[in-house]
């Protein structure tokens, strides 16, 4: 046996570990994640932006990564999800969630062995019988595992119940089980409660989770996330003078450097049937979540960026450089403060005729805020001490460094802690690793609502079972 | 079977054969156990003579991983099917496990298939290792009949009632996530349920605009719940037969004030919801007050050493360090008085001008004594704690004389600073400003037949002494002003007997010379005069109030009077003499020198005891 040490795993009766091959699914509007449970990342993650083609022999979907970004006449970029964070298509939905499961987890079934031709001369009836509702079974791609998918904390009980007709009817999944990404992030920080600030691409929401549940009064969200700093990145590009020309990848056949600001010299693919205007805002947003990552920058705090001389310190720390796919390119210097000052500071919000003015109540402090004072006030310094930042957009530089100076300027009297991963993969899919810690554990098998129980007492049980 | 050894051990008997046996299995392994060590280790070794090292010393070894064991083949996993006997529904999950041994390898794929193809529910395995998990609520129950009887109430509906159980039951009694999902809709329920025309009633209540919105707080459901199960408890188990715990869950049940409960909520909330100046302020001052203790502790152990090095008792020191000097109520008061002359001393100084009092805690007054560091400090204290506050006025209690007597408690406008003796003080009244003086008074009192010590230098002791060292001066200032007279008289008496011979001017003029040459030929005499006029330049001033005071002589008489008189008298015999002689002379100068005269018999005095030395 070896010595227990901090790389080797705990002993399986200490953690209560049983997997049953579990498969969690947590869709996101930017990506859907899908994987094993008890792994620690998820295994398939693909966009939930799907292509949709009109051709004349019916629609066409295309899913994954390599689909979506090829440019293809009539090629429509949608999104499953409607604007308030709640599942909108549920048709492509489920395809889409389908592909992100049998695409990389569980594979194309082996053909049944009545007729892979293998088997051809035993003619025994008994099987004959069985292998009737094998045939069955075998369209259902989940049949073997349980199926764990997350939710949003505002999911209404309508869109819970369609999580779980379309897990057991069209999947045939032996058992299921819906949590809200809230308490699945919380546990993934290995935290029962605290308050969950996730900051995702379409919306921001703000979670208080009690003892692994969810406090719905306090659930609050907004939409000032990634998809707002997209925007707000666009107008400071068309604020600019000259505007800065946002130029797709798809576009460029071949680029020349040039000296920082003059315009691009590059050579322009052309295409008889040019794709979508949905197919280039996409593109285009691929670019913008590049300059997000390597130029945008939070004000770290102390006070608003735009308070007092804020704004000169910023214009005199070094800029970064960014290039666009053309060769354009440029030293950002305090404009780069300025695209996500919004989540914190609505008055800041770059606006225009089609981005009006965000609500105040919608900025990150507001929504905590707003979120504490829905709890009982014996909670609330317990979860404040355990605040878990999670999301994508949460990578943006400086991003904790400013909210912990918000949040401790709001509730300056108490222990205010931030608990944020380090790492990427877990900032981003907290709470799949969430899903996949409560889905490996033996505790969590008298959890399930197995299919009996659902042929029992239909969809109504998620709200029953799942709360 | 059984031993020699054995029937030994039965019998009681001592491992005869077998002890020494033993003994030689021992030795030479002892023998072999320590090893020999070689180099400078032996000789550090050495150092320790016989003895075994104070610390077991092991020489470190280079160690690598132990070498993975070979444990033959690797083991068979398979994926076992298998029910959870937590749940009630036969779900059946797969897990990988160990496949046992027992069943041939070959046969696996067979098993498998099997359990595909039959029905599996007899064969498949329960798994009861996480049964523990499955933790049930305890929750109060109760019948129609004890409802109706104990648990009405015109607040809580029997539906919304057993509504909170389920909710209690549903959550595990966590109230922040029962209060934050409670969500009971009266009317949907009766609505469903096609009740009663008072359900109608309800509904229409709550169907109105203006309908009571029932919303519940948290301690509106502690508050019904916890009565439900104390009255249901009282119900079940009579008081008097409660145990300890039961009676005492059964008072804290049946103690829950949801006006407490709501207006603590309400303190934790506003001291959540301070501003950012007002933490501030509270860790300005926590840190103001650590400060102040480690001051306070400081200064304890800077006394505390002092009083151990004066070998005083001991203070309290069971009190908290800085406050041990304010544990009566007397020092207490010792305390307010002080305070309160130092605001009087400060009044006082900035009015008047006058210098600080004793008790007046300027800067440079406080800063040596511990005394007054302590009043400093104490000072910081009252400053911060209560600065709004008016310093009371503390009451000035009067006692009549007698008390006063009683208690020996003496009123004083000003204190000289410090502590004196009493004894000091009667030391003090014994010195005059001249030795001679001194002298004087040291033999009047000798003569009075009072000790150089008195014993116990009481202040009534010391008042009376000083009205007799008062009364002592007087006389001798009469004495004095009494022989010069005399002697004056008597100059002038000679004068009027050889007034005939000559004017007294040339008379003056011729005999001056003589008596000082006169004077010369006793150079004792006259080195002691002179002594006399250069140590006490302000002698003659002496003489002047004692001359006023002439008539003062009979009161001045003391018993001592007379003797001393002729005592005086009688030594003067010498002088008088010379003064006739020098007193020839006239004006200041006769003047002068008389009193130069006067002092020779003091010197004489002295004399005498330097005689008598």
């Amino acid at each position: 046996m070896n010595i227990p040490n901090s790389s080797t795993a705990p002993a399986a009766g200490e953690y209560a570990g049983d997997e049953v091959s579990a498969i969690v699914l947590d869709p996101g509007y930017s990506s859907t994640r899908a994987g094993f449970a008890g792994e620690d990342v998820p295994k398939s993650v693909c966009p939930s932006f799907y292509g949709q083609r009109d051709t004349d022999s019916g629609l066409h979907y295309a899913f994954g990564e390599n689909a979506i970004h090829n440019p293809q006449d009539r090629l429509d970029i949608k999104n499953y999800w409607g604007s308030d964070g709640i599942v909108e298509d549920w048709d492509v939905a489920t395809k889409l969630w389908e592909y992100a499961i049998t695409d990389r987890l569980t594979g194309a079934k082996a053909t049944d062995p009545t007729k892979n031709g293998l088997n051809d001369g035993n003619t025994n009836g008994d099987s004959m019988d069985v292998d009737i509702e094998a045939l069955e079974n075998n369209e259902k791609p989940l049949e073997e595992s349980p199926l764990l998918i997350t939710e949003p904390g505002w999911n209404s009980a309508k869109a819970r119940e369609k999580y779980i007709e379309i897990a057991m009817e069209d999947w045939g999944a032996p058992a299921f089980f819906l949590q809200k990404t809230g308490v699945l992030a919380a546990f993934a920080s290995g935290k029962a409660s605290g308050i969950i600030i996730d900051v995702g691409a379409s919306h921001t929401s703000v979670t208080p989770v009690l003892d692994g549940m969810v406090l719905r009064k306090g659930v609050q969200k907004s939409p000032l996330a990634g998809n707002f700093i997209s925007n707000q990145i666009r107008q400071i590009f068309k604020q600019s003078s000259p505007e800065i020309p946002l130029t797709p990848h798809y576009l460029v056949k071949s680029k020349t450097q040039v000296d920082a600001g003059s315009p691009a010299q590059a050579a322009y693919k052309t295409f008889a049937n040019p794709p979508t205007d949905s197919f280039r805002f996409n593109e285009e947003e691929r670019v913008l979540t590049e300059f997000k990552e390597s130029v945008v920058e939070v004000w770290p705090g102390p006070g608003r960026f735009s308070n007092g001389n804020n704004e000169e310190i910023a214009r005199n720390t070094p800029g970064r450089p960014f290039e666009m796919p053309d060769g354009w390119n440029q030293v950002f210097s305090s404009e780069r403060f300025r695209a996500a000052e919004g989540l914190f500071d609505a008055s800041a919000a770059l606006t225009s005729d089609t981005s009006p003015r965000p609500k105040d109540e919608h900025t990150i402090p507001r929504l905590v805020q707003a979120a504490v004072q829905q709890v009982d006030a014996d909670q609330r310094p317990m979860l404040l001490a355990n605040i878990v930042v999670t999301g994508g957009s949460t990578l943006l530089y400086k991003f904790n460094e400013r909210l912990n100076y918000e949040i401790n300027a709001i509730y300056p009297s108490t222990r205010n802690k931030l608990i944020a991963p380090g790492s990427v993969v877990e900032r981003k899919y907290a709470s799949w690793i969430g899903g996949s810690i409560l889905a490996s554990l033996g505790s969590f098998h008298q959890l399930w609502i197995s299919r009996k129980e659902y042929e029992e007492h239909g969809a109504g049980i998620v709200e029953k079972r799942c709360r | 079977m059984a031993s020699g050894r054995d029937v030994r051990d039965m019998l009681g008997l001592p491992m005869g054969g077998d002890a020494p046996k033993a003994a030689i299995q021992k030795r030479p392994k002892l023998a072999g156990g320590s090893r020999k060590i070689q180099g400078v280790a032996r000789e550090v070794a050495a150092l320790y003579g016989e003895r075994p090292p104070p610390v077991a010393v092991y020489e470190e070894k280079k160690s690598y991983r132990a070498k993975r064991q070979n444990t033959g083949p690797a083991k068979k996993w398979e994926q076992q099917a298998f029910r959870i006997a937590a749940r009630r529904d036969d779900l059946v999950l797969r897990h990988w496990r160990r496949k046992h041994a027992t069943a041939p390898p070959v046969q696996a794929p067979d098993d498998t298939k099997m359990e595909d193809g039959e029905n599996t529910d007899v064969q498949v395995p329960l798994c009861a290792e996480y049964e523990k998990y499955d933790v049930q609520v305890d929750l109060p129950t109760f019948t129609d009949d004890e409802y109706d009887v104990l648990l009405r109430s015109e607040d809580w509906s029997r539906e919304e009632t057993e509504y909170l159980l389920q909710m209690v039951n549903d959550f595990a009694y966590r109230w922040a996530v029962i209060w934050d999902r409670y969500d009971f809709l009266p009317f949907h329920k009766l609505y469903d349920g096609g009740e009663s025309a008072k359900g109608d009633a309800d509904q229409a209540l709550a169907a109105m605009p203006f309908a009571p919105s029932k919303k519940r707080t948290v301690e509106d459901l502690k508050a019904r719940f916890y009565d439900i199960s104390a009255k249901l408890m009282k119900h079940r188990i009579p008081e008097v037969h409660m145990d300890a715990e039961q009676y005492s869950l059964y008072e804290m049940l049946s103690k829950f004030d949801p006006v407490m409960e709501r207006n603590r909520k309400m303190l934790a909330t506003a001291l959540m919801n301070r501003s950012m100046d007002e933490v501030k302020e509270e860790e300005f001052l926590l840190t103001e007050l650590q400060r102040i203790n480690m001051a306070a502790v400081r200064l304890d152990a800077e006394r505390e050493e002092l009083r151990s090095r004066l070998d005083a008792p001991t203070a309290n020191s069971s009190v908290s360090a800085g406050l041990q000097a304010f544990t009566s109520s007397q020092s207490l008061q010792a305390l307010f008085q002080q305070l309160f002359q130092q605001d009087r001393s400060k009044k006082r100084a900035s009015g008047g001008g006058t210098g600080p009092g004793r008790l007046s805690l300027s800067a440079n007054d406080m800063v040596h004594t511990p005394g007054s560091a302590q009043a400093q400090l104490s000072a910081a204290n009252r400053r911060q704690s209560m600065a709004s506050q008016p310093v009371a006025q503390t009451p000035v209690k009067h006692l009549s004389p007698r008390e006063e007597h009683r208690y020996n408690v003496s009123t004083h406008e000003r204190l000289t600073s410090g502590v004196t003796f009493g004894s000091d003080k009667l030391l003090k009244m014994r010195q005059a400003k001249s030795n001679v003086q001194t002298q004087k008074i040291a033999t009047a009192l000798a003569t009075l037949g009072i000790a150089d010590v008195i014993a116990i230098p009481t202040s009534r002791v010391g008042d009376v002494f000083e009205t007799l060292v008062t009364k002592l001066g007087k006389l001798l200032d009469v004495r004095k002003v009494r022989e010069k007279e005399e002697g004056e008289c008597r100059v002038l008496q000679n004068m009027k007997e050889g007034g005939g011979s000559g004017t007294p001017r040339g008379d003056n003029m011729s005999e001056t010379p003589k008596p000082k040459s006169e004077i010369q030929d006793t150079p004792g005499i006259d080195a002691d005069g002179e002594d006399d006029d250069d140590n006490n330049p302000n002698f003659g001033d002496d003489d002047a109030p004692g001359e006023e005071e002439e008539e003062d002589d009979a009161d001045g008489d003391d018993d001592g009077d007379g003797m001393e008189d002729v005592d005086a008298e009688g030594e003067d015999e010498s002088s008088v003499q010379q003064s006739r002689a020098t007193s020839q002379g006239v004006g200041g100068q006769s003047h002068k020198r008389s009193a130069s005269v006067f002092s020779q018999d003091d010197e004489s005095e002295i004399s005498t005891k330097r005689a008598r030395k």
